[in-house]
C-alpha cells in the first residue's frame, strides 16, 4: 500500500491525520492508525475478515490452503477484469461490453489454435480483439459523443452477435481430435489449468500480475493521474492541458485487453466455450465487484487495492454459501444483497464524513 | 424601531467535525426591511442560510417566527413560514421553458393526476414577471436559451411566485452586469415596499450601503455587530468589522499606477478572431509586464475570450505567440506555449475538487514530476509547499482535499497550478469571483508582482472596481467587438460604461 503523501488515497488518509492535530511530516504510529482508519478500503476489508472468520469457525473446509487457492482461482478472471473496469469508471465511464469481448477473445483463441495456429499469434490475435473492441468503446464514448452506456450497450450486442457468427452458434472444444498442434495445446493448457512451483494456479498468478501493473499504473504514474483527473472533473482537466478523449480512449483499450486475457485464460482452463453462453451477464458481475470496492460510478474515485477486495468478497461470499451447503438460488439472492449493503454503508460514511 | 422581528435566531450554534461554523449567533430581521449579511468566506453566512432554510439543524440555540418559537426540521417547514431562499448556484430546469421553472413550486404541490391548466399557468407566471418588472421574459421561452444572468432573475421570481414573507438572496448579483443589477436593485426594492423582509449576502460592499436599511456582520462563526445603515457608515468601516483590523486602503485598492508597466515585447498577439456568436472581430496585443484589463457587459463576448484564446472553444483568427500560431482547440498547445489559464468558473473548469492540494497544483505541469511515466513524490510535495507558502495558501495540508478549501484559497491553489508551468502570459477570468476582501488584496498584490517581473497578464472581469483599479490598460468590448481602450487615469467607472454601452445607445438612436 502507499506510504506518501502525493497519491489519491494516502491524500484523504492525510486528511484524518491534519485534522486530528498529528504532525504533518511525522510517521509515529498514531499517525499511521489514523492514516488506516481514513483510507476509503478499511471498510471493505473489515467485512472481508469478518466473513472470514465467520467461515473458519462454522465450516471445516474454508480455512484451508486447498480450498483458499481455489477461491483464488475462481476468482482470477473476474478479478483481472475488474482491474480493467477499475480504470473505465475512474475516467467516468462505463463499459458493458465485457462479457461479450471475454467470448469472443477466448473463441478466436481457441478457433485459431485448433486451425493449427501457434500459441503466440493465437494469443496476440485474441488481445487484439479486446484492444480493437476497447478503440471503437473509446472512440464512441469520446468524439462520438455517446454516453458511454449506450455505446457499450450497442457494443455488447454487436460483439457477442459477432462471436456467434464467427462460430456458427457451435461449441469451440480445443483439442488435438479437432486439430489443434499437441505441443500448443499443452502449452495453452499450462496457462489455463497449470500451477506455479505446483501449488498457485495459473490463473491466480496472472491476476496478481495485472493487480500489481494496474496498481502500479494506476497511483504511481502519470497516466493514473490522469485518469483520476479526467474522472474527476474533465474540464478542469482540459484546462490543465490533459487530453480527455485519449485518456478515456485508453481506459477502454485497457479494459478490452484484459477482458480478452480473461476470456482467452477461460478458454485455455475449460478448454471450451460457446459464443451463446459463455461470459453471458459477466459484465454485471465484474462491475458489482468493482463498485463493492469503493470505486464511484460518478467517475474520479476508486482504488485498485478496493476492487481486489470487492472481488475477494465476492469470491469469499460465494465459496462460502457453498461450503454452508446454501442453495445456488439463495446464494444469488445474498450476492445481490452483499452489493447493495456494501455500497449503501460506503455512502452513508462518506455523507457522514462530508457533512 | 422596537418592532417585532419575523424572524429571529436566538444564539444558534452548528458545529462540524473540526470547525465551528456558527457559535453562538444571534440575529433579528425584521418585517419590510432589506437586511445585508456581510463577512469573509467561512464567516458563518451560508451556514446562517442553511439553517433559514432548514437544510441544516443546528446543534443548539432557538428560531423564533412572529415571536414564537419554532424549528425547521425540513426545507419544507422553512417554506411554509414563507421564507424563500435564492442560493447561489441556479437551481432552475433547464429542460423546460421560463414560465414552467417560475411555477415549479405549485406545480410541484399538485397531486399527482391533477390536471395543469397551462393557459392559467402562463398566465399566473406572466403577472409574476411582470411583477419583478421582467416582463420582457417571455414564459414559454425555453430556460436553455436564456443567459445566466437572465435565469438568476427567474429564479427570484420562481422564489416569490408562492407566498413570500422573507426573501434571502445569496450572493444574487456575481454574475450580473451592472444594468442587470440595477434591474435587481429595482427589484429589491419594490419588494421590500410590499412588506417582504430581504435578506440580502453579498460580498459587494459598495451595493450593500445603497441597498441596505440594516447592516450585520460576521466573521469566524460569530455575529460581530448588527446596526442600521445611516449615510456614516462607509466601506472602509464594513471592511474593518469584516476582516477585524484596519485594512490599509492603499492595501486593498492599490493605485492603478503600480498596476503594471508595459514593456516593449510584445507577448501575445490576436488578429480577426471570431468566435461563433460571441465574438465578432478582435485585434489586441498584450506586452510583458503589463496587466490588461478586459471590460464588457455579459453579451458582449468577453466572457468566451480566455477560451478562445486558449483553444476550449472553436474559433477563426489568429493567436499568435512570438511568431508561433496557436492551434485552436488544443490546450495542451497553449499551455506549451507559455500561457496558462485561471478560469472563471473555479469549482468546474478551475479546480479538480476530489483531488488534493499537491495534485492540483501540479496538475498542469505532470510531464516535469514523471520519469518513464511514473510520478516523483518527493518533488511534488517539495513545488506543491513552495507554491503555498509563496501565494501564502492557508492548507492544513498538502493532502487536504481543494473541495474542502474556502474560494480565496482554492483559487490560490490554481494560481499556483497555473505558475508551475512557468509561463510568460497568465490570462485570468473572473479572478476573484466569490473571494472574500482579504483574499482578494492578496491575489491583486501576487498579480502586480508578477507583472512587476515581466509577466504579461489578461483579466477579464465584470466587476469594474477590479478592472479599474489593478489594470494599466483596459479593453472595452461591446458586441463582440473592441468598443475601445482606456489608459492611465482615463479609466473611469463612467468612461468604461460609455464603451460598453455605446453600441446599444447607437442603436437606439
Amino acid at each position: 500500500m502507499s506510504d506518501g503523501a502525493d497519491t489519491h488515497r494516502a491524500g484523504e488518509a492525510m486528511d484524518m491525520r491534519s485534522r486530528r492535530g498529528v504532525d504533518n511530516d511525522g510517521a509515529s504510529l498514531r499517525s499511521r492508525i489514523a492514516r488506516l482508519a481514513g483510507a476509503k478500503e478499511t471498510g471493505v476489508f473489515l467485512a472481508l475478515v469478518v466473513m472470514c472468520i465467520f467461515l473458519s469457525v462454522t465450516t471445516d473446509g474454508f480455512l484451508t490452503t486447498v480450498n483458499l487457492l481455489n477461491v483464488g482461482r475462481q476468482i482470477s478472471l473476474l478479478g483481472i477484469m475488474a482491474i480493467g473496469m477499475t480504470f473505465v469508471l475512474i475516467s467516468g465511464e462505463i463499459d458493458l461490453s465485457v462479457g461479450s469481448t471475454y467470448a469472443l477473445a477466448g473463441l478466436s483463441a481457441g478457433m485459431l489454435i485448433v486451425l493449427g495456429w501457434g500459441l503466440f499469434p493465437a494469443l496476440v490475435l485474441g488481445l487484439m480483439c479486446g484492444a480493437g473492441i476497447g478503440v471503437i468503446n473509446g472512440l464512441l464514448s469520446t468524439y462520438g459523443r455517446l454516453p458511454s452506456l449506450i455505446a457499450t450497450l450497442g457494443m455488447l450486442s454487436i460483439v457477442r452477435g459477432t462471436a456467434l457468427l464467427m462460430t456458427g452458434g457451435k461449441p469451440v472444444t480445443v483439442n488435438e481430435r479437432n486439430g489443434a498442434d499437441p505441443d500448443t495445446l499443452a502449452a495453452f493448457e499450462a496457462m489455463g489449468q497449470g500451477y506455479l512451483f505446483g501449488a498457485i494456479p495459473m490463473q491466480l498468478v496472472f491476476f496478481a500480475a495485472v493487480a500489481a501493473l494496474g496498481w502500479l499504473l494506476l497511483s504511481r504514474t502519470a497516466f493514473g493521474f490522469r485518469v483520476f483527473a479526467v474522472g474527476g472533473s474533465a474540464k478542469a482537466a482540459r484546462v490543465s492541458g490533459i487530453h480527455v478523449q485519449t485518456v478515456k480512449i485508453w481506459a477502454f483499450v485497457i479494459m478490452g485487453v484484459l477482458a480478452a486475457l480473461a476470456g482467452i485464460l477461460s478458454m485455455a482452463f475449460l478448454p471450451s466455450g460457446q459464443a451463446g453462453r459463455t461470459g453471458l451477464g459477466l459484465e454485471l458481475d465484474v462491475i458489482a465487484a468493482v463498485v463493492v470496492g469503493g470505486a464511484s460510478l460518478a467517475g474520479g474515485i476508486g482504488t485498485v487495492l478496493g476492487t481486489v477486495l470487492g472481488v475477494l468478497i465476492i469470491g469469499v461470499l460465494r465459496n462460502g454459501l457453498v461450503l454452508l451447503g446454501v442453495s445456488p438460488f439463495t446464494q444469488e439472492v445474498m450476492i445481490g444483497l452483499v452489493i447493495i449493503v456494501a455500497v449503501a454503508i460506503d455512502k452513508w460514511s462518506t455523507r457522514s464524513r462530508s457533512a | 424601531m422596537s418592532q417585532q422581528p419575523i424572524v429571529e435566531l436566538r444564539n444558534i450554534t452548528k458545529a462540524y467535525p473540526g470547525v465551528v461554523a456558527m457559535d453562538g449567533v444571534s440575529i433579528a430581521f425584521r418585517p419590510g426591511e432589506v437586511h445585508a449579511v456581510i463577512g469573509e468566506n467561512g464567516a458563518g453566512k451560508s451556514t446562517m442560510m442553511h439553517v433559514l432554510a432548514g437544510e441544516v439543524q443546528p446543534n443548539s440555540g432557538s428560531i423564533l417566527v412572529d415571536g414564537e418559537e419554532t424549528s425547521f426540521p425540513t426545507p419544507l417547514a422553512s417554506q411554509a413560514q414563507g421564507i424563500r431562499i435564492v442560493f447561489q448556484e441556479l437551481s432552475l430546469c433547464q429542460n423546460l421553458t421560463v414560465g414552467e421553472n417560475v411555477l415549479l413550486g405549485p406545480f410541484g404541490a399538485q397531486r399527482a393526476l391533477s390536471l395543469l391548466n397551462r393557459n392559467r399557468a402562463a398566465r399566473a407566471a406572466a403577472g409574476t414577471l411582470a411583477e419583478l418588472g421582467l416582463a420582457d421574459l417571455h414564459t414559454d421561452t425555453p430556460l436553455a436559451s436564456l443567459t445566466v444572468a437572465q435565469q438568476q432573475l427567474v429564479e427570484i421570481a420562481r422564489a416569490i411566485s408562492q407566498k413570500v414573507r422573507v426573501l434571502v438572496l445569496d450572493e444574487p448579483n456575481s454574475a450580473l452586469s451592472p444594468r442587470e443589477s440595477q434591474r435587481l436593485f429595482d427589484i429589491v426594492q419594490r419588494l421590500r415596499d410590499q412588506g417582504v423582509t430581504v435578506i440580502y449576502v453579498s460580498h459587494h460592499l459598495e451595493e450593500v450601503l445603497g441597498l441596505a436599511d440594516r447592516i450585520s456582520v460576521m466573521r469566524d462563526g460569530h455575529m460581530i455587530t448588527s446596526f442600521d445603515n445611516t449615510p456614516e457608515v462607509t466601506v472602509d468601516r464594513l471592511v474593518t468589522h469584516m476582516v477585524g483590523r484596519k485594512v490599509d486602503k492603499a492595501e486593498q485598492y492599490s493605485l492603478s499606477a503600480q498596476a503594471g508597466t508595459a514593456r516593449d515585447e510584445i507577448a501575445l498577439e490576436v488578429k480577426n478572431m471570431i468566435v461563433p456568436g460571441a465574438i465578432r472581430d478582435l485585434d489586441f496585443k498584450l506586452s510583458r509586464g503589463e496587466i490588461l484589463g478586459v471590460a464588457g457587459l455579459p453579451d458582449s463576448g468577453k466572457d468566451m475570450l480566455a477560451d478562445a484564446i486558449f483553444g476550449l472553444v472553436p474559433r477563426d483568427g489568429a493567436v499568435e505567440i512570438g511568431g508561433i500560431l496557436l492551434q485552436p482547440g488544443k490546450p495542451s498547445h497553449s499551455l506549451a506555449a507559455g500561457i496558462s489559464y485561471i478560469p472563471a468558473d473555479r469549482r468546474g473548469a478551475g479546480a479538480l475538487l476530489s483531488m488534493t492540494v499537491a495534485e492540483n497544483t501540479i496538475s498542469s505541469a505532470l510531464g516535469a514530476f514523471a520519469r518513464l511515466g511514473f510520478l516523483r513524490r518527493r518533488p511534488i510535495r517539495d513545488t506543491a509547499a513552495e507554491y503555498a507558502r509563496k501565494l501564502d495558501t492557508r492548507i492544513a495540508s498538502l493532502g487536504q482535499k481543494v473541495e474542502t478549501l474556502s474560494g480565496g484559497n482554492q483559487q490560490k491553489v490554481i494560481l499556483g497550478r497555473g505558475l508551475v508551468t512557468g509561463p510568460r502570459i497568465l490570462i485570468l477570468h473572473e479572478p476573484t469571483r466569490g473571494i472574500d476582501v482579504g483574499a482578494k488584496a492578496e491575489i491583486y498584490s501576487i498579480l502586480k508582482s508578477l507583472a512587476a517581473d515581466g509577466m504579461a497578464i489578461l483579466m477579464i472581469s465584470s466587476e469594474l472596481p477590479e478592472v479599474m483599479l489593478h489594470s494599466s490598460r483596459v479593453l472595452v468590448l461591446a458586441n463582440g467587438r473592441l468598443s475601445g481602450q482606456l489608459t492611465g487615469a482615463d479609466i473611469t467607472e463612467e468612461a468604461i460604461m460609455s464603451l460598453a454601452t455605446k453600441h446599444e445607445r447607437e442603436e437606439a438612436a
